[in-house]
């Protein structure tokens, strides 16, 4: 009969070692930020008092939520198709195989890298300060984020495509720009639209967080309402978003699935 | 088609790979207008270094390969799409776009011939979408058209990787393994159009082959290969078991073989 070799003992050192060092790390972070047990523990009755006053959600607001979240709807829309468009020369030179040389590569990468380092908030405020607060900030704010998000995941896939259709249509006398139209892009296309659809969903989520800054949309009203202390409307408007957030996601998640 | 144009000259043409491989080496050929040349060789012999020189594919790193006394142009840029306009390539793996049409795919043999605004936005002039579909005529699937390419069984598609090498007019076809993934019936009926093409319309037509019987039975002229180097040229009724132990350096076996029973024979 087969004898099972004997369960090798537990290495205590390694985890009790690892465990102390994730306390240790825990304490000294909280520490460092100030947060203290027993505070924590005074202030409980302010935060049972605001979870009281946030109940019942106001039903009676949820008309007026109708015009802003449509807002929303419209610059995540404008956002979408604006940076899903400039989004693909973007991809396509950061691609290492489609590029048109290092140096362009070179560039247009960091180009993405600082696209994508500065957060949406950051770039809402700008537009903000550029052109006005309202949703037109927040357009132009998506429109940079989507470029920021196809264009990465894109680029990736383009460099992964077979480079014998390409090869065909430079063969046949086409030029760059045809070898990517004819070659490259029907090879990327399917990627193309899901990352859009993808795009569109964090554009949705992304337009409500923006309207705090004054960019717009249903976040505008959720500061102004949380602002005023309306905190059975400042629910509503959680509630709204929530589901409104939920069915988008489900309609793109279920059309790129059929993509796929 | 003009039957003086489709000329290849290689002058001490040399091809070395960035990683120290030679594909090419101080070869001197002469190919003339309308000829049918198979080129045998094991495969690293330097077949498709061959071919992908004529288009500009591969680059040469001394000596020249001219067409119609033209210096095959050693960058990319309107020279090179010139030259290439008139060089049409099958390959081996067909390289269709499969979600598109078997007309879009056998337009891209249009592409150097329109403005390019025109076939960016698919707007193809009358004329050049007859030459496609006159291109499609000549290797009899016409009813397959409208058809995505990625309906088509293999035979078929490279029927439309012909029409789209034809699709271009072109003086010159290279054939780079064209039957190397099509099954034994399909590989004769293939080798069969490109005979007839040639014949047709005197497309100069170069095919690399690995199957010696094939190449016996639908070479005019035979060129071997080795190591990069030319050890064989002389017409296909000549060529004897002994040349082609002399161009694969050993015995040759079914592998080397389409139909078996030609092993010996």
């Amino acid at each position: 009969m087969n004898v099972a070799p004997p369960r090798p003992a537990r290495n205590w050192p390694l985890l009790l070692g690892t465990l102390g060092f994730l306390v240790g790390m825990t304490w000294w972070s909280g520490h460092g930020i100030g947060f203290s047990l027993t505070e924590l523990l005074c202030n409980l009755p302010g935060g049972q008092r605001l979870l009281q006053e946030s109940w019942p959600p106001d039903f009676a607001f949820l008309p007026r939520l109708y015009a802003p979240f449509m807002e929303t709807i419209y610059i995540a829309i404008i956002g979408t198709v604006v940076g899903g468009i400039l989004a693909i020369p973007i991809a396509v030179l950061a691609a290492r195989n489609l590029t048109l040389g290092p140096i362009v590569w070179f560039a247009d990468r960091n180009f993405m890298n600082i696209l994508r380092t500065l957060p949406d908030l950051f770039w809402a405020m700008m537009f903000a300060t550029a052109v006005g607060f309202g949703p037109v900030a927040g357009a132009l704010a998506l429109s940079v984020f989507t470029i920021a998000v196809i264009s990465k995941l894109w680029s990736e896939s383009l460099e992964a495509i077979d480079m014998g259709m390409p090869e065909a249509v430079r063969a046949a006398g086409g030029t760059w720009l045809q070898m990517i139209q004819f070659g490259a892009i029907p090879q990327g296309l399917q990627h193309y639209v899901s990352y859009a659809l993808y795009a569109f969903e964090l554009n949705v989520r992304a337009s409500m967080v923006l309207g705090l800054v004054g960019a717009g949309g249903i976040g505008m009203i959720l500061e102004t309402q949380r602002a005023n202390f309306e905190y059975e409307r400042v629910t509503m408007i959680i509630l709204a978003v929530l589901v409104a957030v939920l069915v988008i996601e489900q309609i793109s998640e279920s059309i790129r699935k059929r993509l796929a | 088609m003009n039957k003086n144009q489709g000329s290849i000259r290689f002058t001490d043409a040399s091809v070395v790979y960035p990683n120290g491989t030679v594909g090419m080496k101080d070869l001197n050929l002469e190919i003339r207008p309308g000829e049918f040349v198979v080129i045998v060789g094991s495969s690293g012999a330097g077949k498709s270094t061959l071919l992908r020189a004529i288009n500009g594919l591969n680059r040469m790193t001394s000596g020249t390969v001219e067409v119609d006394g033209t210096k095959v142009p050693q960058k990319d840029g309107r020279e090179l799409r010139v030259l290439r306009k008139r060089v049409g390539m099958i390959f081996q793996d067909f390289r269709l776009v499969k979600r598109l049409t078997v007309m879009s795919n056998v337009l891209i043999g249009r592409l150097a011939h329109v403005p390019g605004w025109r076939a960016m936005f698919n707007l193809w002039p009358a004329h050049d979408r007859e030459v496609a579909m006159k291109a499609l005529e000549r290797v009899g699937i016409t009813e397959k058209a409208w058809v995505k390419a990625a309906q088509l069984s293999g035979g078929q598609q490279q029927r439309v990787g012909i029409a789209r090498a034809l699709a271009q007019e072109p003086a010159i076809i290279l054939a780079d393994e064209p039957v190397a993934s099509l099954d034994p019936v399909t590989t004769h009926q293939i080798m069969k159009d490109l005979v007839r093409i040639n014949r047709e319309l005197g497309i100069t037509t170069l095919v690399n082959l690995h199957f010696l019987d094939l190449a016996k039975q639908y070479g005019q002229r035979i060129i071997g290969l080795r190591f990069g180097e030319l050890v064989y040229d002389g017409s296909a009724a000549n060529v004897t078991d002994e040349d082609f132990r002399d161009i694969y350096g050993r015995d040759f076996t079914e592998d080397d073989v389409l139909d078996e029973d030609a092993v010996g024979g």
